[in-house]
C-alpha cells in the first residue's frame, strides 16, 4: 500500500507534461472491517493525473465502486383478498452488491453511451436484467419494469448510487474522492474502477480493491452460526439459561 | 451508538433495543404473562426480519422462563409428570412447526404467514381477555363469585394409558397433554413465543389443573419447548441472533422486576382488561400494515 502512494507520487514529476496521458489511484484503506460498532465506513481514493499540465478543468474523472456479484430477487407486492403480500420473484442474477459513481460532472457529459455501456459507467447503463422464475420466460415489458423497479429500490437503501461533482483536485495532478460505504455494506471483494476522459475520450483507466470482511465478535458468532449451527443454537440455549439464572440471582431477597 | 447485529445484518441502537425488552418485561412482570406475542411483532416493526425475531425471540424466552420456574421448583409447584408429557408433545410440535416456518421462508411469505398467524391470535385473545374482564369490573363488587369447581374429566380417564398425575391430583390419559403440548409447541416455533397465554387457559379448564400447578407446569414446559424451539431456529434457518437476544434479556429482567411491583397496585381484572387493550393495539397495527398498500409497491432481497 505504501509503496503504491510512492509511486503515485514519484508519477508527478515536473515534466509531465511529455508523458501520455494516464491516471493512477490508490486507496486509503484496502480492508473494511466489519465488526460489532460497524455504521458503515469511509474510505479516500487518492489519485494522480499524468500527462496533463494543471489538470484540473481541462479533464474528466470518473469512479465507479462496484461490489461483490449478487443474485436479488425483486417481488411486486400485490393484493390477495384484502391483504397486501409480496409475489412471484423476479431474478436479478449478478448485480454488483453495492454500485457507487463519482464524477466530475454528470457522466453523459464525459463519456459517450458505447463507453458507458462497454465499462458500465453509471446507474444507466448497468446491464440490469429482471426474470421471471418460470423457465425465464416474461414479456419485454414486464421485465424492465421489474429491473426499473430495482434500481430505483436498490437506490433508496443506499446501495447504488450516481454522484456528481465529488472529485476534489489537490495541488498540480493529485486528487481525491470519497467513498462512503453504507452500514448495509455486503461482504466480499470490491472493485474500484477510476477513468479519465478528456472531450469524450478515454484517456486512462486504472483500478485498486478493497475487501469487506466481517471480524472480531461480528465474524465469529456468523461463521459458527453459518457452520456448526446445531453447536450454535445449543450455546444460545446454554447462555439465555445462564442469563436467566444470573438475573434471579440478581434480584433474589 | 449502534451496534451491528450478526446475525440480522443490521445496525441498531442497543438502547433503544434493551429499552424495547425493558418495557416489554415490564409488560410480563405486571400481568404474569411471557411476552413473546408482544416482543415479536415489536421486533418487526423496528426493522427486524420476522424470521430472526422469531428465533431470536424463542432464546430470549428461554432466559425470561428461568427465574419465574426456579421460584415455583422451590415452591414445589411443578408437575413434573404433567410437564414431561406436555414437553413430548412440544418437541413434536416445534418439529412440524419449523417445517411450516421453513415451507413458508422458501416461498417467500414468511412474513405475512407471521403476521397473519399474530393478527388471528392477538385479535381471539384479546377480544376475549377484554370480555371477560369487562365483565368483571362491571359486576358488583359484592355479588357472590363462582368457585370454579374441579370435575374429574371423565373423558380423559377413559381414554389408554390412564395414570395418576399426584401434584395436578389427575386420573387422566397422557394423550390429552401429549396433544395440548404438540399444539403449543407448533405456534411456538412459528410465532416465537412461548405459548403461556394458550396453555395456562386449557390447563385450567380442559385438563382441570388446580390453579397452584398450572404457572410452573406452563413454565417447565415453556423452557424445554422454546429451548428446542431455538435450536432448531439456529439450526434449519440460522435465524437466531444471540447479541439481539442478550439485549433484550438485558432490558427484559429489570423491567420484569419493576412491572411485577407495579402489578402489585393494580386489580386483576383491571390488569387484564389493559393487557387486552394492548393485544388488540398490537393486533390492530399489524392488520393496518397487512391491509395498506405499501409505501413502495416492490421489495428487494438478496437470494439465498
Amino acid at each position: 500500500m505504501m509503496m503504491r502512494f510512492l509511486a503515485l507520487l514519484l508519477l508527478v514529476t515536473p515534466a509531465n507534461a511529455a508523458q501520455p496521458a494516464d491516471i493512477a489511484v490508490a486507496l486509503t484503506d484496502d480492508l473494511v472491517e466489519i465488526d460489532t460498532g460497524f455504521s458503515g465506513a469511509e474510505l479516500t481514493l487518492f489519485g494522480a493525473v499524468t500527462g496533463v499540465d494543471d489538470p484540473q478543468g481541462k479533464v474528466d474523472i470518473i469512479s465507479v465502486v462496484r461490489g461483490p456479484e449478487t443474485d436479488f430477487n425483486i417481488r411486486r407486492i400485490v393484493k390477495h383478498n384484502l391483504i397486501w403480500t409480496p409475489g412471484a420473484p423476479h431474478t436479478v442474477k449478478g448485480a454488483p452488491g453495492l454500485y457507487l459513481t463519482n464524477a466530475t460532472r454528470p457522466i453523459n457529459d464525459i463519456a459517450p453511451l458505447p463507453d458507458q455501456a462497454a465499462h458500465g459507467l453509471g446507474l444507466d447503463a448497468l446491464p440490469i436484467r429482471a426474470g421471471g422464475r418460470e423457465h425465464g420466460a416474461t414479456d419485454e415489458s414486464e421485465s424492465r419494469l421489474f429491473a426499473e423497479a430495482f434500481l430505483t429500490e436498490v437506490e433508496f437503501k443506499g446501495l447504488y448510487r450516481d454522484l456528481v461533482g465529488g472529485v476534489s483536485f489537490k495541488k498540480g495532478a493529485l486528487f481525491s474522492i470519497n467513498i462512503d460505504l453504507p452500514a448495509t455494506t455486503p461482504v466480499g471483494a470490491y472493485e474500484v474502477a477510476v477513468y479519465l476522459y478528456r472531450d469524450g475520450v478515454l484517456l486512462g483507466a486504472d483500478s485498486a480493491k478493497i475487501l469487506v470482511n466481517k471480524v472480531g465478535a461480528e465474524r465469529r458468532i456468523y461463521d459458527l452460526a453459518q457452520k456448526r449451527p446445531i453447536l450454535y443454537g445449543l450455546l444460545c440455549v446454554a447462555l439465555s439459561l445462564f442469563a436467566g439464572w444470573l438475573a434471579a440471582m440478581a434480584f433474589r431477597k | 451508538m449502534q451496534i451491528y447485529l450478526p446475525i440480522a445484518e443490521i445496525p441498531v441502537n442497543p438502547l433503544a433495543v434493551m429499552f424495547m425488552g425493558g418495557a416489554v418485561g415490564f409488560l410480563s412482570g405486571m400481568f404474569g404473562v411471557g411476552g413473546g406475542f408482544l416482543m415479536t411483532p415489536l421486533l418487526i416493526f423496528y426493522g427486524v426480519p420476522p424470521a430472526v425475531a422469531v428465533g431470536t425471540e424463542a432464546s430470549q424466552i428461554v432466559a425470561s422462563s428461568v427465574s419465574g420456574v426456579l421460584a415455583h421448583l422451590k415452591r414445589k409447584t411443578v408437575d413434573f409428570m404433567m410437564g414431561g408429557f406436555l414437553v413430548l408433545g412440544g418437541g413434536f410440535g416445534a418439529v412440524i412447526g419449523i417445517m411450516i416456518f421453513r415451507y413458508f421462508r422458501a416461498a417467500g411469505q414468511i412474513e405475512t404467514f407471521i403476521s397473519v398467524t399474530y393478527v388471528i391470535f392477538l385479535g381471539v385473545i384479546g377480544a376475549l381477555m377484554l370480555t371477560e374482564s369487562l365483565r368483571a369490573l362491571l359486576r358488583s363488587p359484592d355479588a357472590p363469585r363462582k368457585r370454579r369447581k374441579r370435575r374429574s374429566a371423565g373423558w380423559m380417564a377413559a381414554m389408554p394409558f390412564a395414570m395418576r398425575f399426584r401434584r395436578s391430583q389427575l386420573y387422566i390419559s397422557p394423550i390429552p397433554p401429549i396433544i395440548l403440548g404438540f399444539l403449543v409447541g407448533v405456534l411456538a416455533a412459528i410465532m416465537g413465543v412461548g405459548g403461556g397465554f394458550i396453555m395456562v387457559p386449557a390447563m385450567l379448564y380442559i385438563l382441570n389443573m388446580p390453579t397452584n400447578v398450572v404457572i410452573g407446569t406452563s413454565l417447565f414446559q415453556v423452557i424445554f419447548v422454546t429451548a428446542i424451539a431455538t435450536v432448531l431456529h439456529a439450526a434449519a434457518n440460522q435465524t437466531v441472533d444471540i447479541v439481539l437476544a442478550m439485549l433484550l434479556v438485558a432490558g427484559g429482567v429489570v423491567g420484569a422486576q419493576l412491572g411485577a411491583r407495579a402489578g402489585r397496585r393494580l386489580k386483576g381484572e383491571q390488569l387484564r382488561a389493559l393487557l387486552a387493550l394492548i393485544v388488540l393495539g398490537v393486533c390492530g397495527k399489524l392488520l393496518f400494515d397487512l391491509t395498506t398498500p405499501p409505501v413502495s409497491p416492490f421489495i428487494v432481497e438478496t437470494a439465498s
